[in-house]
């Protein structure tokens, strides 16, 4: 492991440790570790607070923020395009919109209240991903134009759908409060088996991108290029939409509709090491839980007792960064 | 027997427009050949029937005596190269982690480098003379570099036939008679070469063989001074009428004349 890793795991636990102590109850950092190291246990009240709410909330943030980076990290590898991310080219709409179909429609049959929403917001991230790829490729590229404009179509066509659900709404208000959330972007308190299938998603999907991420960079040469060294083009590509949309799915269901976070940190990371996508895996993976962990404590803290959904706050920081990044790409060539 | 790669009966074309039909050609280990003929007519697509990107309608390319569709695209990448006339790379690779890339087909599934893969690289760079380049950014190279580069991305495939698609083209007179001292020393490493050219002055110090392509007429092939002759060029590239020769002034400015 390099010493950069080292570095960044360091302070990643750094963030976990200072994001726990924060909140509208606070726990002195010095008695957390106190009480880590067996020496002067935590008040009933500040064990509640700790293991049902907050270290729930931490973990959710962290794995939303590094699905959503990977999964961005992938569609710009994929689409050869350093503005894609899971929530600009819609598969983060369509993953909301199978992910309410889910709660609205069906009966909650599964494993921890949201099995089926899950696999739902599975299924419409990866409808959507085809949908935008076959709309905006030209030729076996993907120009920045198309595929913004297929992109912010079909994404605000399958968020704004799920409205429409409102009408199905069997118990007025449940339902379209879990809705609103979602399209807000805000991470839920989750439960500890809700954790563990998005862990579980989150897990699954890293794992699987092991071998895609030198296959990202062969491809990064232009899929006939690619297919004349000897990459299976067709199966790469169908692997990391099912890779990725599996990764947004699991960001979507803790989370919601978190703008730009699939697209900032790739970036930055991209800036920091090069675009070896073998070396960005793992800084990705790693650097978007860091990322949206201070950002969802800030989201939770800034106007306590209130909360801010953290999509507000990702939307405020990253909608800036999108565009001077559009900026730059018009003086660069490369797009 | 001294074959490479053979077209045997060869036929090619875009729904109705026929590019090649009934194409038998060989090129063996030692050749260096320069394919001209004019837009459009279907040199690229010559070429990547070549490397096995397009299958022919009718007919066979076979490398090493077995059809290129019987093999798998990693086995004829790691035998034929093909150098497109232009890669666009989305993202800031360095020269190094460009050319790096033809090590595609001798990777296995998490993609780490052995030594061989490393020790290709290397060479590829040395014989490009692109290792002092390692480190730039491949997109903000000049033309001659970026041409160079793409040149040990073929080389680092570790090819015995390179495949070359105007690699002279967009480049000033300097730089263009690099890249062709660059396929001489190539050729004379033993590797096969095919390229594409339009710069017909160039093609008799470099190549031995010229092939051209030219709509509805079967390829011509033989010794630059056979094929190299107004006549011909004349007729193949419809120039309009004109006094004097096509090749002697200004178009064929020789080496020694320049020097």
């Amino acid at each position: 492991m390099s010493l950069h890793m080292a570095l960044l795991l360091a302070f990643l636990l750094l963030v976990i440790v200072v994001a726990t102590s924060v909140g509208a109850v606070a726990i002195p950092a010095g008695v957390l570790l106190r009480s880590l190291a067996g020496r002067g246990p935590l008040t009933e009240a500040e064990r509640t607070i700790l293991f049902t709410i907050r270290l729930p909330r931490i973990l959710a943030a962290a794995m939303v923020g590094s699905a959503l980076s990977v999964s961005g990290l992938l569609f710009q590898g994929l689409f050869r395009n350093p503005l894609a991310d899971p929530y600009v080219i819609g598969s983060s709409g369509g993953a909301v919109l199978g992910a309410s179909l889910g709660v609205f429609l069906l009966p909650p049959v599964s494993v921890a209240g949201f099995g089926t929403s899950a696999l739902l917001a599975f299924g419409g991230a990866i409808g959507s991903i085809f949908l935008v790829y076959a709309l905006a490729s030209v030729k076996g590229r993907t120009p920045v134009v198309p595929l913004l404009l297929a992109g912010f179509a079909v994404s605000t066509m399958l968020s704004y759908s799920s409205y429409f659900l409102e009408v199905l709404d069997r118990d007025f208000g449940t339902g379209m409060r879990v809705l609103t959330s979602w399209l807000h972007g805000t991470i839920v308190q989750p439960t500890w088996p809700q954790l563990a299938i998005i862990g579980l998603m989150l897990g699954a999907g890293l794992c699987a991108c092991a071998p895609l991420a030198h296959r990202l960079n062969t491809l990064a040469l232009g899929e006939e290029y690619a297919a004349h060294l000897g990459l299976h083009v067709q199966q790469t590509r169908v692997a990391v939409i099912v890779v990725g949309s599996l990764l947004t799915a699991a960001a979507v269901a803790l989370g919601g509709l978190i703008s730009f976070v699939g697209l900032i940190v790739p970036h930055v990371m991209r800036m920091l090491l090069g675009p070896d996508h073998v070396r960005l895996l793992p800084f990705t993976a790693v650097g978007g839980a860091v990322f949206l962990l201070i950002a969802d404590t800030a989201a939770r803290t800034v106007v306590a007792p209130a909360e801010l959904p953290v999509g507000v706050l990702t939307a405020c920081l990253g909608g800036p960064f999108f565009l001077y990044l559009l900026r730059k790409a018009k003086t660069e060539a490369f797009l | 027997m001294n074959e490479l790669l053979a077209f045997a009966d060869v036929d090619f074309g875009y729904g109705e427009r026929t590019i090649v039909s009934d194409l038998t050609m060989t090129v063996t280990r030692d050749a260096c050949i320069a394919l001209i003929g004019p837009n459009g007519v279907g040199k690229t697509t010559l070429l990547r029937l070549a490397a096995g990107t397009l299958r022919p309608r009718a007919g066979e390319v076979r490398l090493h005596g077995q059809p290129l569709a019987s093999l798998r695209q990693r086995t004829i990448a790691r035998s034929v190269a093909l150098v497109p006339q232009d890669v666009a790379v989305p993202f800031p690779f360095t020269v190094e982690q460009f050319v790096r890339q033809g090590r595609t087909p001798y990777l296995g599934l998490f993609g780490g480098f052995d030594r061989d893969d490393r020790d290709a690289v290397e060479r590829a760079l040395d014989l490009t003379d692109t290792a002092r380049l390692r480190s730039r950014i491949f997109n903000q190279l000049s033309g001659g570099e970026r041409q160079r580069a793409r040149i040990a991305l073929g080389l680092a495939q570790n090819p015995q036939l390179l495949l070359l698609d105007e690699p002279t083209q967009h480049l000033d007179i300097g730089r263009q008679m690099e890249v062709m001292e660059l396929i001489r020393q190539l050729a004379a490493q033993g590797i096969a070469i095919v390229a594409t050219t339009h710069d017909l002055a160039l093609i008799e110090d470099t190549f031995s063989s010229v092939w051209v392509l030219a709509p509805d007429r079967p390829l011509e092939h033989g010794p630059p001074r056979h094929i190299l002759r107004s006549e011909l060029l004349e007729e193949v590239f419809h120039c309009p009428p004109r006094r004097g020769s096509l090749l002697r002034e200004p178009l064929l400015v020789r080496r020694e004349a320049m020097q």
